[in-house]
Parts: structure tokens; sequence; C-alpha cells
């Protein structure tokens, strides 16, 4: 008697386990990067992705072919120029969105206010916020995408290869204590600076290294004199190359008064992509890595700037 | 009413001092401090070719701060200057590059050279300087052509409507351009909004060449624009060419807007605060009023640029930012005790 | 001096100045006068070179359109009727620009003959007190009267004036006219003025033309011009006896004055 009513209690509740493990595989509840839950049937086939890191990540976990609409500078990879794109930023266009009639919207924090989101919602769009601040952040940003789509598996891999690549990097790279001036606009505009709190803020902290501006939050308009007087042992400058005068790099070994610099003299000044470095998607990895080749010197490795 | 004080040798001589000092001033601080004692030697002796102190931050001074404090003193004369003529030329105390929408004009011009490559064989910025020239003087021409078939009188308000019109839809334009040219304008909105960072001894020349020619013709043409100042009836009444001085000055304005524009972006209220502030120390007349602006402008310039370089150091604010904040200040204060005055203080 | 022929003025489709001729000799004041709308005023611009117009006006047999600007200002002065005044110019300033005209186009130094004028033309309108004086400062009547210090001290040939006494107080009206008539003493000198007021132009002007709706109704000296036919004719309406009644209770005592029935 016992023993039945002990079996049957087993049974009953390896029955509701059973179920609630295959209702499980359907329904997907995540908890965005604002906090706000949010529940899915299933996994989601139709997906808009505004910034670019976003569409990045989704593409790298081979789900492009969820993206059914991106923001107007998603640009990568190139394949993903073929997916409609709508108007974001300050003026992201919700008619566009809601006539692709996606089931999930992956936006930025900065991206959306009050009543956009409420107007999405209210269209039956679920939004996600995605807004990474640092790598953890990326980390985050992947695994929440991956469970939106359905790919935890790809997620949770891609995730331990960026953390085992930046390890890596770690172990390899001793703090030197030498410095480095990114310059993400020229002279010619007026020099602005990434500082604390950014991704190459970051991944100069990765590669040993020690940014020059640290004492400056976020990227900033700074003075040509502080660069002069704070003579970095390393420029990395992500202006982009058109094709005509002289390379980013020529121009910045050009400048007057530069010429006494360390980072001048050494010839240690490298033109990174712009998007690697500073968009928080996977291809932060490969920015980390030209970084790092960059740094320690591995000649075979440094980049044609 | 104020004694007037004479043209006098002493007094022109006071002005070129406080300038000097100013720039002196200018040159010794920045965001990197180098002691007053050791610019000084370092100036002296770069003067007479001798060799600087050992350690001393040369390329700080020569390269970055030299230049910068040239291109600012002579941007900050040039703009005064062209204020105080456009001011006297339209009987019009508002009437400034900014304000009629003709430094929007040159900007649009220096933005056109830059999305086109056009450019000048042999004159390294010879493409985005004469763009802005002639965007500069095409501006003005249509600015006062619409202001003169809308109302003849070329009332205060009506000028400065058209001009605050004009200059919207050459911003618009600039956007547009911006907007379809894709990335390599994007970066050219941080220099619209105005920037003397990266100054050459080069922009200096070519600044400084402008000025002596142009600032120097306005300077001789001090009699005609009383006669302006006075009224346009009145300054054909006794005897002045009023198509070809007004020709002669729109040029000389449009060449020294459109050079500093083209070099530094739009550095808004410098040519309508200063001739207020020095037409209450000499009064209307041109013959002081041309000179005194001058002086003041480059002094009020370079303060302003003092503020931009250290007041958030090592962080740079744009110049255009400073000069707003306080001429619009500036402005109110001296618009409320004109008006308090009965409009007899300027 | 001066002689006009078939002189138009044409603003669009209106014509204010309709084929007139006139001459106007040394000596002479000559009164333009008319109703509102006359083209009095225009006629004045024309010669002026302020508007555009067709014919031509000879300056002692010259044309005047061959003048330079600086050459028609050192013969014809000109006073208008009203000024703006923008910026705080002193009394001194105002008449200085007046020597504009005489001066080297570039150097634009006040020689010694410059400064005479100058002190002259001050002193002939009992400005000399307010030299140093902002324009702001001064009074409607007191505003006119630095600028025609200005024009005095221009030396014109012929002095062209527009209303000049309009707005102005009786005191000024009268110091200005007779200013004006001192200035013609001197031999060499021609004056035109527009005036509205018939009193006036009929005391002080030695010759007339009489203006309606752009052309000439009569002209020549002061006494043929001011026939009651004529004015009739101009003003539909009897001026003399208005003049009349206007002016004749100003013979007697205040005390006799009656309120208007």
């Amino acid at each position: 008697m016992t023993k039945k009513l002990v079996f049957l209690f087993l049974a009953l509740v390896m029955a509701l386990s059973l179920t609630a493990a295959f209702a499980e595989s359907t329904a997907v509840t995540v908890t965005d990067m604002a906090g706000r839950e949010i529940s899915l049937d299933a996994p989601a086939t139709k997906v808009v992705a505004l910034t670019a890191s976003d569409c990045e990540i989704l593409a790298a976990l081979g789900a492009e072919d969820t993206l059914v609409g991106r923001g107007e500078y998603c640009d990568y990879p190139e394949s993903i120029l073929e997916v409609p794109a709508v108007q974001s930023g300050a003026d992201t266009n919700l008619e566009q969105i809601i006539a692709l009639e996606p089931q999930v919207v992956i936006m930025a924090k900065m991206a959306q206010t009050e009543e956009q989101v409420a107007a999405l919602e209210e269209a039956g769009i679920r939004v996600v916020v995605s807004d990474a601040q640092d790598i953890e952040g990326v980390y985050t940003a992947i695994r929440l995408i991956g469970a939106l789509v359905g790919r935890n598996d790809e997620a949770e891999a891609m995730v331990a290869d960026m953390q085992s690549a930046f390890a890596d990097i770690a172990a390899k790279s001793e703090n030197t204590g030498k410095t480095v001036y990114f310059e993400v606009s020229p002279l010619q505009w007026g020099l602005w600076t990434a500082g604390k709190g950014t991704f190459m803020d970051e991944l100069a902290t990765l590669c040993g290294l020690t940014n020059a501006f640290a004492d400056v939050e976020g990227w900033a308009e700074i003075s040509e004199e502080q660069v002069l007087e704070r003579d970095p042992d390393y420029i990395v400058t992500i202006s982009m190359y058109y094709g005509e005068g002289p390379t980013p790099v020529e121009e910045i070994k050009s400048r007057a008064g530069w010429e006494g610099l360390k980072a001048v003299q050494n010839d240690a000044i490298l033109n990174a992509d712009s998007n690697e470095i500073s968009r928080p998607g996977p291809r932060l990895k490969d920015a980390a890595e030209t970084l790092y080749q960059f740094v320690s010197g591995d000649e075979a490795l440094t980049p044609a700037a | 009413m104020m004694k007037r004080p004479c043209s006098s040798f002493l007094l022109w001589l006071a002005a070129a001092l406080i300038l000097l000092l100013t720039m002196l001033l200018c040159v010794c601080v920045g965001s990197v401090s180098i002691p007053l004692s050791s610019t000084l030697t370092a100036l002296w002796n770069a003067l007479w070719g001798l060799p600087l102190p050992e350690g001393f931050p040369k390329a700080v001074l020569f390269s970055v701060r030299l230049p910068r404090v040239l291109c600012v003193a002579l941007t900050g004369a040039a703009l005064s200057l062209c204020g105080a003529a456009m001011q006297g030329l339209l009987r019009n105390p508002l009437a400034d590059g900014s304000t009629l929408g003709v430094s929007s004009g040159a900007s649009l011009g220096a933005v056109t050279a830059l999305a086109l490559g056009i450019t000048l064989p042999g004159l390294p910025y010879g493409g985005n300087v004469g763009m802005a020239i002639l965007f500069a003087f095409l501006s003005l021409l249509i600015i006062l052509g619409l202001a003169y078939a809308l109302d003849r009188s070329l009332s205060t308000n009506s000028i400065i409507l058209i001009g605050v019109i004009f200059s919207m839809f050459a911003s618009s334009l600039i956007s547009l351009l911006i907007a379809f040219s894709g990335e390599k304008l994007r970066t050219i909105t941080f220099w619209t909004m105005g920037s003397l960072a990266g100054s050459h001894f080069r922009h200096a020349a070519l600044l400084g060449g402008a000025l002596l020619v142009c600032g120097g013709w306005i300077l001789s043409r001090s009699r005609e624009l009383n006669a302006f100042a006075v009224g346009e009836e009145n300054a054909r009444h006794v005897g002045v060419s009023v198509r070809r001085v007004k020709l002669e000055i729109m040029i000389a304005v449009s060449v020294l807007i459109g050079t500093c524009v083209a070099i530094g972006g739009t550095i808004g209220f410098v040519g309508l605060v200063t001739p207020h502030m020095t037409r209450m120390l000499t009064g209307p007349n041109h013959k002081r009023l041309l000179p005194a602006s001058l002086f003041l402008g480059a002094v009020f310039l370079l303060l302003a640029d003092l503020i931009a370089r250290t007041l958030l150091s090592p962080i740079e604010l744009p110049i255009g930012v400073v000069t707003s904040l306080i001429g619009s200040l500036v402005f109110v204060v001296i618009f409320y005790r004109s008006r308090k005055a009965g409009g007899s203080s300027c | 001096m001066l002689n006009a022929e078939n002189l138009t003025v044409r603003y669009g489709a209106y014509t204010a100045v309709s084929r007139l001729s006139f001459t106007l000799e040394e000596g002479q004041w000559l009164m333009l006068v008319g109703p509102n709308g006359a083209g009095k005023s225009s006629l004045i611009s024309a010669i002026a070179q302020c508007v555009p117009y067709e014919g031509t006006i000879r300056l002692e047999g010259k044309n005047l359109r061959d003048f330079r600007p600086a050459e028609l200002a050192r013969k014809i002065g000109v006073l208008s009727q009203q000024h703006t005044v923008s910026y705080g110019y002193t009394v001194e300033e105002i008449v200085s620009l007046g020597r504009y005209a005489h001066q080297h186009w570039l150097l634009g130094r006040r020689d010694e003959k410059g400064t005479d004028a100058i002190e002259q033309a001050l002193a002939k309108t009992g400005m000399t007190a307010f030299r140093n004086k902002s324009l702001l400062e001064l009074s409607g009547g007191e505003v006119q009267r630095a600028f025609l210090a200005q024009v005095f001290a221009q030396e014109p040939e012929i002095l062209l004036l527009d209303e000049p006494a309009n707005h102005l107080d009786l005191v000024y009206q009268k110091s200005l006219f007779s200013l004006i008539g001192q200035w013609l003493q001197t031999p060499g000198r021609a004056a035109l003025s527009v005036v509205h007021d018939l009193s006036l132009a009929r005391r002080y002007g030695t010759h007339a033309v009489l203006m309606n709706e752009g052309s000439a109704a009569a002209q020549g000296p002061i006494s043929a011009v001011f026939s009651p036919e004529n004015l009739q004719k101009v003003y539909q309406m009897d001026v003399y006896g208005w003049m009349n009644g206007l002016y004749a209770p100003w013979q007697t005592p205040p005390e006799s004055l009656r309120r208007p029935g």
C-alpha cells in the first residue's frame, strides 16, 4: 500500500517534471539588460535589431535568417545589407518596424523612449533592451540574444571562445605601464579620445596598457597639448582611410610638434578598425587580438595600417 | 555724455600693449602648465635663435599653443571688424556674420568643397577657403537682395529675420549634404560648431594676409562707413559712391568671414558683442571704432579660447560654446542698459 | 545753373513726375508747391540722383548723370525731411561728414579750409555749443539744424530741401528758413525746396513751380505763379479766401477772438 502510494507519487512527480521540461523547450523567458522580463511562447523567428553590434551577434550565432529588419547603420557582415533597413537612433521609425511584423525588436537603451516602447508593445511586438557597457555586458547580450532565438548552446560557445581569447591575451600580457592614446577624431576636426568606461579603455587594460586619458569619462574632446604633454607610448587611431591623401597614420606623423612623441618616433601607431574596436559585439575579440599583436610587436602578425 | 578720448598715439599704444599681454597670457597658460619665466626665456631664445632650455616642452609651446593663439587673435580681430563694418553699413546694431547668415553660407561653401572634393592646385586650403568666400558673398547678396525686396528701409527686424531664415536654410543644406555623402563628412559636424584646435602657422599666415588686405581696406573706408551709419540717403547726399563702397565692404567682409569659417568653423557672437562693447568706449565713429574693435575682438576671442582650453582640462570645450555663452549674456546686459538709458550709450 | 528737360519719374506703373521742365538760376529760391501726391519729393530725389528718371538734368551745361557722386556733392547739397538716428554720433561728427566730398578719397585728412567750413557751419546754425552732444540727446529741431550745418559745411552751390521744416516747432521753422535765406545771400548759390505751407513758400520763395499730378500747372516768379486762378485750379478751393480767414485774425489782439461758429 505504502509502496504503491510512493510509486504513484513518484510517477506523478516524474510526469509533472516531464511536462515542465517539455514546456521549457518551447517557451522562452528572458530578463533583458534593462531588467525587464520578456516571455515568448517559442524562440523568435522574426527579429528586428537596431544596433550594429546586435546584428553582428545574431549573424555570429548563425541566426541571420531570423533578421527581418536592421538599423540603418548595421553593416556587418556584408550579407546583412540585404535585410531591409529601418531608421534608428534619435528618430527610430516605428512605422517601418511595425510593417516588418517582427516578434521581437532588439534595441539599445539610448535608442528608445517610453512612448516608443509602449507603441511597439501595443502592436504586439516585444521590445528587448541590449545595452552592453563592458565586455561582461557583451557576454550577457550574447546569451540574451541566443536565448531569444533559441541558440543557447551557440551563445555559450561564443562566450566561452571570447573568454578564452581575452584570458589568453591577459595571460600573455604583462603590465608594462606603457600608455596608449586612442584617437577617435583627427586633429583637423578637433581631437576626440576614448576615456574611461569605453571598450577601447578596457582592451588597453587587457593588453597591459594604461589609457593615457583614463581621467576622462567616455568619448571627449581634448586639447592637443595634453597629448603632447602625456607623450603616449602608443597611438591607436580609428579614423577611416578613404583612399586619397595621407593615411591616418601618415597624417599623425606629419603633425607639427608631434614628431617628438615616443609613439611617433617608435612608429607605434595603429590604425584600428573603428567598428571592430567600438562595437560591443563578437568582433571585440578581433580588436583585442589586433591590439595585442600591435603591442607585443609580433612582426608576422602586425597588421598593415 | 561721456568724454571721448582723442585717437591719440598713446591710446593705441595701450591697446596694442593690452593685446600683447593677453597673447602672452594665453601662450603661458594652457592645459599643460609651463612656468611664465621659462616660457619667456624660451620665446626670447627662439626669437634670437638661441638654444632652448633642456627639457622644455617646446612642441607644446611652438607647435600647438603659439599658432593657436595667433589664429585665435586674428580670427577674433577679423570677425569683430566684420561685425563693426556690417553694423555701420546696414545701420543695424544687430548685424553680424552669424545673425545675417553669412557664416552659415560660408560653412555651406566649405562643406560643399569638402563633399565634392574641390581643390585649387598649389593652394593647400584653396578649395575650402575659396568656396567659403564665394558662398559668403553670395549669401550676402541673397540676404540683402531679399531684405531690399521686402523692406526697402532695411529695418533692424526684417533683415535679422531674413538672416535667421537664411541661416536655417544653409544649415539644413549642410545637414543634407552630410547625410548624403556618408561617413566621410560626418566628422565635419564637429567642425561646424567652431574649433581652432589644430591651428597651424599656415592658417595664421592665411588669416593674417586676409586681415592685412581686406581689414586694411575696411579700415580705410571708415569715413564712408560713418556716412552709411548715419543713413544711406545721407551718405549719397554727402557724396559717397553708395553702390561701389557697399560692394567693396561686402567683398572684404565675405573674404574675411569666409577665411575665418574655412579655418575655424562658425564662431558666433564675436562680431556682434565686441563692436557693441567697443562702441561704448569709443563712440560710433568708425575711425576709432574699427581699430578698437580689431583689438578688442582679438582680446575677447583669446580669453574665450583660454577658458575653452583650460576650464575642464584635459577636456576641451568648443570655442563657439564659450563665445555664445559669454556673448549672449553680455548682449542681454548691453541691450537692457541701452534701453534703460534711452539708447544713448551706444 | 540747373536746367531740367522732360523729366519723368516712374515707380512701376505709377508716374510721379511727367515730362516736367524748369530752370533754376543763381540767387533764386525756387519753391515746389502743390497738393499731396503732386510729385514734389520725387522731383527732388531725381535731381539728387536717388531715383531713376527719364529726361535730362543739366548743371552748368553738364548732364548730372555724368557727375561722380563726390563731384555732385560739391555742387548740390540735400537736406532731407527727417532723419532716423541709429548711433550716437556727435553733432561735430555729423557736420564733418559734410566735408567728405572735398577730402582725399583714401586719406580723408581734414584741412584748414575744411575746419573753417565746419566751424562756420556750426556757428551759423547756432550748434557750436552742441558740438560734442550725441544726436540721440537732441530734439527733432536740433537734429535738423545739425544736418543743416552738415549741408552748409558741404559748401554746395545748390541746396535741395525736402520739406525741411515739417514737424518742427515754429521757432525752428523760422530759424531754418531765415538761415537758408542768409545762405542764399552769397553770390553763386541757389535753392530748390519742397514746401507744403503756401504762406512760407510765398514769404521766402523768389520763384515757384506749382505742381499738379506730376506736371507743372504754372511756373515762374512767385507773384505770377501764386495767382488766385492758378491756386484755385490746382487746389480746387479758394486758397486766398482760406488764407485770409486763417491769418487775418492775427492782426488783432486776442481779446477780440471769438469761437468759430
